[in-house]
């Protein structure tokens, strides 16, 4: 219906679509006593102005800043100010600005390689993290990111949960198995688990909701790992690293074992219905069930607590990865998240026209000053975290009781969008959560340590690619997704794939799949013959 | 319906099957809008999991408390109370006349003119050169960005020029002329007061219009005190949205994020975000009421 | 009406007029519509060399015009892009069905809320039916999580007293468009029908009287004086939706779809959309971007060629 609603939808979609060029670059405000900066933060996160750290850094850099504090459709605003060249003297935040925007716009961008010599910091952390330094670098030896390192967080994002008061209540025990799994969730479906006397209200098994883009945190890609097939951040578009060659377990047969499995168990009502069409918000509250009674006995998530509440969180245990077979010969593995949340990229960049340069150079290397990190991840020092010694730091706990820690980080700083560096010789007391995080990892410790990270681990952070490769990707992956994410949800939900798979392979592969694995190899060979 | 005296039996049933059709739109309409209210203040993991309906469940104030506890709120307020009433009388200003002048259908230029303005429904040239247009007249971060570049919507224009070809008595305007009255007068004086109904609901649009706008505020404005209601309201929302679209740039930590917080807030700012135009609509009403401006005519 | 008026006045100024004389004569219509020309002209048509873009690679650092010109490159991309018919058929099913039943239906909310007596009751009903309008597509979207919910949803349960057991509203292929159509429905309809009560509002009350004298019923009073009445505005909110067969809105489909409905719920918006997310692709994007609006100005010139002819009246 052509409203006027509908037609400024209109417009915006064109405008989206018709997103367009500029030739010119920037003029900056010109004063030399104001530095602007960009951050991309939180939408929770207060304004900097209630920071003291900020104030800091404007005393060490001896200019005043001018924060344009921005929390939301940062994509939409960036792509106008890129392509305008209309960029501020600094941008913060962790990919704001992605390896794909440099390919695009590094002009824009000051090359830092040789002014290392001013950011003692920074040169001082690509020493000790060699990694951070080639991943940082392009291939003519320019630096426009600087990436961080946050140390503390767990190899792996997603763990795996069971409740243990249901299996307990049934008389079974941890499965570690597929088959035993299977088991297990047909008795969480068929009795009366959680003890509120509805056989029916048990969601046996339920998985964060998997987007059209590809794979990602909390799904079950993870059960890849069971088949031995190692997968890194979830899974994203499928492409993987497998001793050392690049494949894409979209097209794989082991993937084929796991829509088998996922399939038996949707049809034996073991899954949620809903699992294909809730979002995000559904999935988190079913998790929470309701009260002191659970709702759902196997899943996925960051911590118990998170998954399921404070009030569910002592009722699950964390698990190891299942085996596909019992007494299978294949080693397990699980998905690698180390390098995402540890190493995070482009966190801060500076403009090839800032006003006042040194200063500029002066907010980068505070930035990456011990202490100072430290403030920009957790908080103001005195106030969210304690200095015990000059090695020896604690983050506080939340000041209102009633907010988890994690919530509380995000609230007063600008937490892990903000570039750090935290040293590997100090002694933290971390929050609670990402302690229970670590506690939680324990279990899959042993499948992780099956996988070689430099073999097994695609290193996507850690590599430049040239735009038209990046381009090429996107063209592919997007058309390949749409086939195999449908084909993802249907045969889960209605079987098919022993029928379909061949069929299936042909398209995914006509869709240029293997142009997109040769880009990959291509770049992870010269990568590996650069360190 | 004041003209029926006496009731046939045919009335009766148009009458009651009337009443029983508005009846269930009525609700069919109502219930999900009322659903909104109930979930602003309820629990909402319990209306997550289906369990608020009827009543509101585990009520409580967060969301709103949450909402206005931001001081942004009200600089929000009252910017996007600026842009609205300045943008919409520049609308009125710009487009009735404009819309006038092309209902003419002695004035030859109209048909061009039309297809100049309908193109732009359809071409437009994409948000960067847009953004370097904006940028050279100075309007990045200036308020006026949200009223200049708005002033002509030509759906509206389209509209309100239909009304004057349709509505106006053909009789009137030959009468004006023999009378020697330019078409400014007309226009003023006859045209624009027999024309309260389009000018209403055009102004409802526009105003609507600037009340929901808060893509010029996203792309074209970085100055948080510029900032119009939509988008305070929107930066609140997102708190929880960021997570809902997963592990994004935040890492796994992000989605530790307490859910049960800001669903509420999302509920809670629809109703904040509309309840000022809502407020309003009745009053506009009016000139839409039958008779009004029929009487003027025949006056 | 007014092209006849126009036809039959030619005769009598045959001689055509000079500017000179055109000026005199308009001078103050041309200061009326001057305004609105020249905020149309600074704001939308300055801009408009972007477009340029769809035949040119993106090329950040020659500039604006710098980029190779590649002519139809990225057209022929698209055409030859196995998801380009599935992503027409797509968006033309969407869109056109909204389309339909998205402009019939305010019609018929407005002869229906212009029945009803007594002033207070009709601005309870048109308040009521026009406050879905302000709803956010988010929370609508969520709203509809929320009542089509497989297990717990209010609508799923209520079909499943109709036999429609087991019915997966947010994922059967089947479901996605009526579901999409009808709560565009729900939500824009009353809003939509404003217009219409507009125009109803200025027929005159004497023409009731004269169709009672003749013995009409009340069907028959809303056929020949209500119908009527609004044929002028239905005639013009046609075109204008005439020129929206390739348009869905993006956020509302992007955001009900899933890997399941995906197969009917990929649409050129969202298409473009993901090429821009994967990889900063102007040039294909803004190529995209033009076919669709080409596909649907044809539409609109059509559409207003058949108005022209039919009723008398056009856009232009």
């Amino acid at each position: 219906m052509a409203t006027s609603p509908a037609l400024s939808r209109r417009a915006f979609v064109v405008a989206a679509g018709l997103t367009a060029l500029a030739g010119c670059s920037g003029k900056n405000s010109g004063d030399p006593n104001t530095l602007r900066i960009s951050v991309s933060k939180h939408p929770l996160t207060k304004p900097m102005s209630t920071m003291e750290w900020p104030k800091q850094l404007e005393k060490i850099a001896g200019v005043k800043i001018q924060w344009q504090e921005i929390s939301a459709d940062w994509d939409q605003k960036k792509s106008t100010m890129l392509a305008a060249g209309d960029v501020p003297d600094l941008i913060i935040g962790t990919n704001a600005i992605t390896n794909a925007d440099l390919g695009t716009y590094r002009t824009l961008f000051e090359n830092l390689a040789d002014d290392l010599d001013a950011l003692p910091n920074v040169k001082a952390l690509f020493a000790a993290k060699p990694q951070l330094k080639s991943m940082a670098t392009l291939t003519g030896g320019e630096v426009y990111a600087v990436p961080g390192y946050k140390r503390f967080w767990p190899t792996t994002v997603t763990h795996q949960y069971i409740n243990k008061q249901w299996l307990d209540r049934l008389g079974l025990k941890v499965p570690t198995t597929w088959d035993e799994l299977y088991t297990v969730l047909v008795a969480f479906k068929e009795e009366d688990a959680n003890g509120n006397g509805d056989k029916n209200d048990e969601i046996p098994m339920d998985w964060s909701p998997v987007g059209t883009g590809g794979f990602g945190y909390f799904q079950p890609s993870v059960l890849l790992g069971s088949v031995g097939l190692p997968i890194a951040g979830g899974g994203g578009q499928g492409y993987f690293l497998e001793d050392g060659k690049v494949g894409n377990f979209l097209v794989d047969e082991r993937y084929k074992q796991v829509i088998e499995f996922l399939h038996r168990c949707y049809a034996a009502g073991l899954v949620s219905k809903n699992v294909m069409t809730q979002d995000y918000s559904a999935y988190q509250a079913v998790g929470r069930g309701s009260g002191k009674v659970a709702k759902v006995g196997f899943s996925w998530g960051w911590t118990a607590s998170d998954r399921f509440g404070a009030e569910l969180a002592d009722q699950y245990v964390a698990m190891a990865p299942l085996l596909a077979k019992a007494g299978q010969t294949t080693p397990v593995t699980w998905t690698y998240d180390s390098n995402g949340e540890n190493f995070p990229s482009n966190q801060i960049l500076m403009s090839a026209k800032t006003s006042n340069k040194q200063a500029a150079l002066k907010v980068v290397n505070a930035l990456y000053d011990k202490e100072m990190s430290l403030q920009v991840l957790w908080g103001d020092l005195g106030k969210y975290v304690k200095k015990i010694s000059d090695k020896e730091y604690e983050v506080l706990p939340p000041a209102d009781p009633k907010v988890d820690p994690s919530t509380w980080k995000w609230t007063v700083t600008i937490a892990d969008a903000g570039p750090v560096w935290i040293r590997d010789d100090m002694e933290v007391k971390l929050p609670a959560d990402l302690d229970e995080a670590v506690e939680q990892t324990e279990p899959l410790q042993k499948a992780l340590a099956n996988m070689d990270v430099d073999k097994d681990v695609y290193p996507f952070q850690f590599i430049q690619m040239k735009p038209d490769d990046t381009n090429q990707l996107g063209l592919n992956n997007t058309t390949m997704l749409n086939t195999a994410m449908t084909k993802f949800a249907e045969w889960i939900t209605k079987g098919g794939v022993e029928d379909q798979w061949g069929q299936y392979v042909q398209q995914v592969q006509n869709a240029g799949l293997q142009k997109s694995i040769d880009i990959y190899q291509r770049y992870y060979d010269e990568y590996v013959k650069t360190r | 319906m004041t003209f029926f005296r006496k009731k046939t039996p045919g009335d009766v049933v148009f009458t009651l099957a009337l009443g029983a059709i508005c009846v269930a739109v009525l609700f069919a309409v109502v219930y999900p809008v009322y659903f909104v209210v109930i979930a602003s203040v309820s629990n909402p993991s319990l209306i997550s999991t289906g369990e608020v309906w009827l009543w509101p469940k585990g009520v409580n104030l967060f969301g709103y408390r949450e909402i206005f506890n931001d001081e942004r709120i009200w600089t929000g307020y009252r910017n996007t109370l600026l842009y609205s009433v300045v943008g919409t009388a520049l609308n009125l200003v710009v487009t009735i006349p404009a819309a006038y002048a092309l209902s003419r259908p002695e004035f030859r230029p109209r048909r061009i003119l039309m297809l100049f303005f309908v193109f732009t429904m359809f071409f437009n040239g994409g948000l960067i050169p847009t953004y370097l247009l904006y940028r050279d007249l100075g309007l990045l971060d200036n308020w006026l960005v949200f009223v200049l570049p708005s002033a002509v919507n030509v759906y509206n224009l389209i509209i309100a020029r239909a009304f004057f070809e349709h509505s106006l008595p053909k009789e009137l305007f030959e009468a004006a002329m023999i009378d020697g009255v330019s078409y400014l007068q007309y226009f003023a004086r006859v045209a624009l007061p027999l024309s309260k109904a389009i000018v209403s609901v055009i102004g409802l649009y526009y105003l609507v219009q600037h009340w929901n706008d808060f893509f010029t505020g996203m792309v074209f404005v970085r100055d948080n005190a510029l900032q119009p209601l939509q988008i305070v309201l929107r930066d609140i929302l997102l708190s929880n949205q960021a997570f809902a679209g997963g592990v994004g740039a935040s890492g796994g930590s992000g989605t530790s994020y307490d859910q049960q917080y800001a669903d509420q807030i999302k509920y809670g700012v629809i109703v904040v975000s509309s309840l000022p135009v809502l407020v309003l609509y009745p009053f506009l009403q009016r000139y839409f009421e039958k008779g009004v401006l029929i009487g003027s005519v025949k006056g | 009406m007014a092209e006849s008026l126009v036809a039959a006045r030619k005769p009598a100024g045959a001689r055509k007029p000079g500017a000179g004389r055109h000026v005199r004569r308009y001078w103050q219509l041309w200061l009326m519509v001057l305004p609105a020309v020249g905020f149309v002209a600074v704001f939308l048509y300055v801009p408009m060399y972007g477009i340029q873009l769809a035949f040119r690679e993106f090329d950040f650092t020659a500039g604006l015009t710098g980029g190779d010109w590649v002519g139809l490159k990225y057209f022929r991309q698209f055409f030859d892009s196995p998801l380009f018919w599935p992503l027409l058929k797509n968006t033309f099913v969407i869109a056109f069905t909204t389309l339909v039943v998205g402009f019939v239906a305010p019609i018929l909310l407005a002869l229906m809320i212009n029945q009803i007596a007594g002033g207070r009751r009709k601005r309870v009903m048109q308040t009521a039916t026009y406050l879905p309008h302000f709803i956010s597509i988010v929370v609508i979207v969520g709203m509809l999580q929320a009542f089509l919910n497989s297990s717990t949803g209010l609508l799923t349960r209520v079909s499943a007293l109709f036999g429609l057991d087991g019915v997966n509203f947010l994922g059967d292929t089947a479901a996605f468009v009526p579901v999409y159509v009808i709560s565009d429905v729900w939500q824009h309809c009353g809003w939509n029908s404003i217009i219409y009560l507009a125009a109803l509002s200025r027929v005159d009350p004497q023409l009731y009287e004269a169709a009672k004298v003749d013995g009409a019923n009340r069907l028959q009073l809303i056929r020949h004086v209500d119908v009527p009445s609004i044929v002028p505005t239905m005639v013009i909110l046609l075109i204008l939706t005439m020129g929206g067969v390739l348009n869905t809105g993006f956020e509302k489909v992007w955001l009900m779809q899933n890997n399941l409905n995906l197969p009917v719920s990929e649409v050129i918006a969202t298409y473009v959309y993901k090429i821009g997310i994967f990889s900063t692709q102007f040039s294909y994007a803004t190529a995209i971007g033009l076919f669709n609006t080409v596909i649907n100005f044809a539409f609109l010139i059509a559409a207003n060629a058949i108005a022209r002819r039919v009723s008398n009246w056009s856009l232009w």
